[in-house]
């Protein structure tokens, strides 16, 4: 689209001075933007790697001071952060690959024509605006016997309802009816139709869906928060609040540091690390998020545009 | 199936029809069964648990068998001293995200739109969406890091400059500009998406049109750009509107110390804390019955609205 009217331009007039002010003023306003964007960002990233009294010292501004892979090297000791990063692993990739299965099927079913459609879509949509509350909520996984289970971490907040409309108009506007049609001619039911060829055709609605859900579930720390007690289950991200954001203002991160005390060369020491050791956390915790979409990122664009115009 | 087919149906009892409908769809319904179950028994389950809320619940006697107390937990709730402070914080932190988090990503969609360079618009459309990815945890661990008193870089900036630190996290002041800076910072460039979608699905004859009748950029931005974007924005802001109750548990609950608990103490955070804290379980089911009930009306009536005035309806 910008490419044609360019071309347009190209014949006719050139740039007006209006259009040259608002074009170097947008610049600027990007380069603000993302320099607020990625700037957080970057200085983690420098912190992690740096001394820990640079750091404490607000000396490591644009590059890493000291470097050091101390930070790096305290985590590593802790045992119970690679148990929950584990966990972590476990409960995303079960969930995710359950979660993406459970919605494309039930996707493709709302993409079709059938008795009751009007009543299943009202009964999904209502969900989303009304709710039973966190308590209810919770005591119903307790009654069920999901409390402090691995299974609740995996079948809690399975489905998502935007996620399932998502799918459902991606499904509807890029897998021709025709297809459908044909299919059916040669033989083919709903199971055939859905395994053999709207599955092997939606790789880009599979990868959208697969980054949503997977980073849902990775980035979530209040649901091990709520339903599990057993701290051998617990992921990473409830492990992560312990070092990270204590709500008390004395600050956990010490007193969880000290514990390791032993393997980190006395306690003073441990405080000193502490420090830099929470930068290294977020770099370590948030790297796969950040990686997969990246990595999907193509895809993705994509994806969301076609399954949310029309939703 | 045909239309002559359908119409046969019709002329029939309902029995035979639902027989026939299901001999016909069955493998649709069984296709659906997974995600239909995990409706029913983990968001419907839990609303047949409400009557809770009017009920003293005790775990020995379970749901059904806890003696009725009619409208008691919502009495003391409306009663108690603290009622009408949670109600405005919740209410304001909500007012002040959607103040600023609601037209700042349509002006970064068409601000984005307008970039010429085709490589940097891409990396900056990559990069806007990064922080999004990065879970609540850590973006509370990095308002923690970084506004901490004596070497959080914020305050060793201030202090470059000749300022007094600022104790920020035990500051009842500071904690609705942190909480809805930290949530433009991660989900402003998210939420462009959608108007990014609708901004390329516009078709490039109006730009060019435009274009020859000699229409600068802010011009084209005026009257081609944002009627467009009018309908999805208005659909979004009643989504929106929806939620100017319920709040982001999560990240207020990881926020909240004891010195800002004046602005921080929130509704969700009230409910998570006394009910599971302290298994007072029907006074919090009631707080939370009202909470939805409220979040409920307000999108109905807001929708309705809306489809008066401007045609546009979620529903």
């Amino acid at each position: 689209m910008a490419k044609k009217v360019k071309e347009a331009k190209g014949i006719r007039i050139n740039e007006t001075r209006s259009d040259k002010v608002f074009n170097a003023v947008n610049l600027i306003f990007w380069i603000v933007v993302l320099f607020i964007t990625l700037y957080p960002l970057w200085l983690i990233i420098i912190a992690s790697v740096s001394d820990p009294d640079a750091v404490l010292a607000g000396k490591v501004v644009w590059w890493p001071k000291d470097f050091s892979t101390m930070g790096y090297e305290a985590v590593f000791e802790y045992r119970e952060l690679w148990l929950s990063y584990a966990n972590s692993v476990f409960y995303t990739v079960v969930g995710s690959v359950l979660s993406v299965f459970i919605t494309l099927a039930a996707a493709y079913a709302l993409s079709r024509a059938f008795s009751g459609k009007k009543l299943v879509n009202l009964l999904i949509t209502f969900t989303m605006f009304f709710s039973g509350g966190l308590i209810p909520i919770f005591l119903n996984a307790k009654s069920l016997g999901l409390y402090n289970t691995r299974t609740v971490m995996i079948i809690m907040n399975a489905v998502s309802v935007w996620n399932l409309m998502v799918a459902r108009t991606y499904i509807q506007s890029s897998i021709p009816n025709e297809l459908y049609e044909a299919a059916v001619m040669d033989g083919a039911n709903h199971f055939t139709y859905f395994f053999k060829c709207v599955l092997p055709l939606s790789g880009t609605i599979i990868a959208v869906l697969s980054v949503y859900y997977g980073v849902a579930r990775w980035n979530d720390y209040f649901t091990g928060l709520v339903f599990l007690s057993n701290r051998a289950y617990l992921p990473l991200q409830t492990i992560l609040r312990e070092i990270l954001a204590s709500l008390s203002i004395s600050g956990s991160s010490e007193t969880f540091f000290a514990a390791y005390a032993d393997n980190l060369g006395g306690l003073q020491e441990a405080m000193r690390k502490a420090e830099v050791a929470k930068y290294c956390c977020i770099v370590v915790s948030t790297v796969p998020a950040v990686v997969l979409y990246i990595f999907m990122q193509k895809y993705f664009v994509k994806g969301v545009m076609i399954g949310s115009l029309k939703g | 199936m045909s239309q002559a087919q359908k119409t046969d149906l019709r002329n029939q009892p309902l029995g035979v029809r639902f027989q026939k409908a299901i001999g016909r769809d069955w493998q649709l319904w069984v296709l659906m069964l997974p995600a239909l179950a995990f409706f029913l028994v983990f968001c419907y389950f839990p609303m047949y648990g409400i009557q809770i809320a009017f009920k003293d619940y005790k775990a020995a006697f379970g749901i059904l068998d806890s003696e009725w107390v009619g409208l008691e937990h919502f009495q003391t709730f409306f009663s108690s001293y603290y009622c009408g402070r949670m109600f405005a914080n919740t209410l304001l932190l909500n007012v002040y995200g959607l103040l600023f988090g609601f037209p700042l990503p349509i002006l970064l969609a068409i601000m984005l739109n307008q970039l010429g360079l085709e490589r940097f618009k891409g990396f900056t459309q990559t990069a806007i969406y990064v922080p999004h990815f990065i879970s609540t945890v850590v973006l509370a661990g990095m308002i923690y890091l970084f506004f901490s008193p004596e070497n959080g870089i914020i305050n060793h900036l201030i202090e470059a400059l000749g300022g007094q630190s600022i104790y920020f996290m035990i500051e009842a002041s500071w904690f609705r500009p942190l909480f809805v800076g930290s949530d433009l910072w991660q989900n402003a460039g998210w939420n462009t998406i959608l108007y990014i979608a609708t901004l390329t699905s516009i078709d490039p004859q109006l730009y060019e049109a435009a274009t020859i009748d000699g229409a600068t950029r802010f011009k084209k931005i005026l009257h081609i750009d944002i009627p467009h974007l009018i309908p999805i924005s208005v659909m979004m802001l009643i989504l929106n509107c929806g939620s100017l109750l319920s709040s982001n548990t999560d990240k207020a609950l990881l926020l909240q110390t004891s010195g800002n608990i004046a602005t921080s103490d929130i509704i969700g955070v009230y409910v998570y804390n006394v009910g599971l804290g302290k298994a007072q379980y029907s006074y919090t089911s009631a707080i939370g019955l009202c909470l939805n009930v409220i979040n409920f009306t307000i999108i109905m009536c807001v929708n309705a609205i809306s489809r008066k005035l401007s045609e546009i309806s979620l529903f």
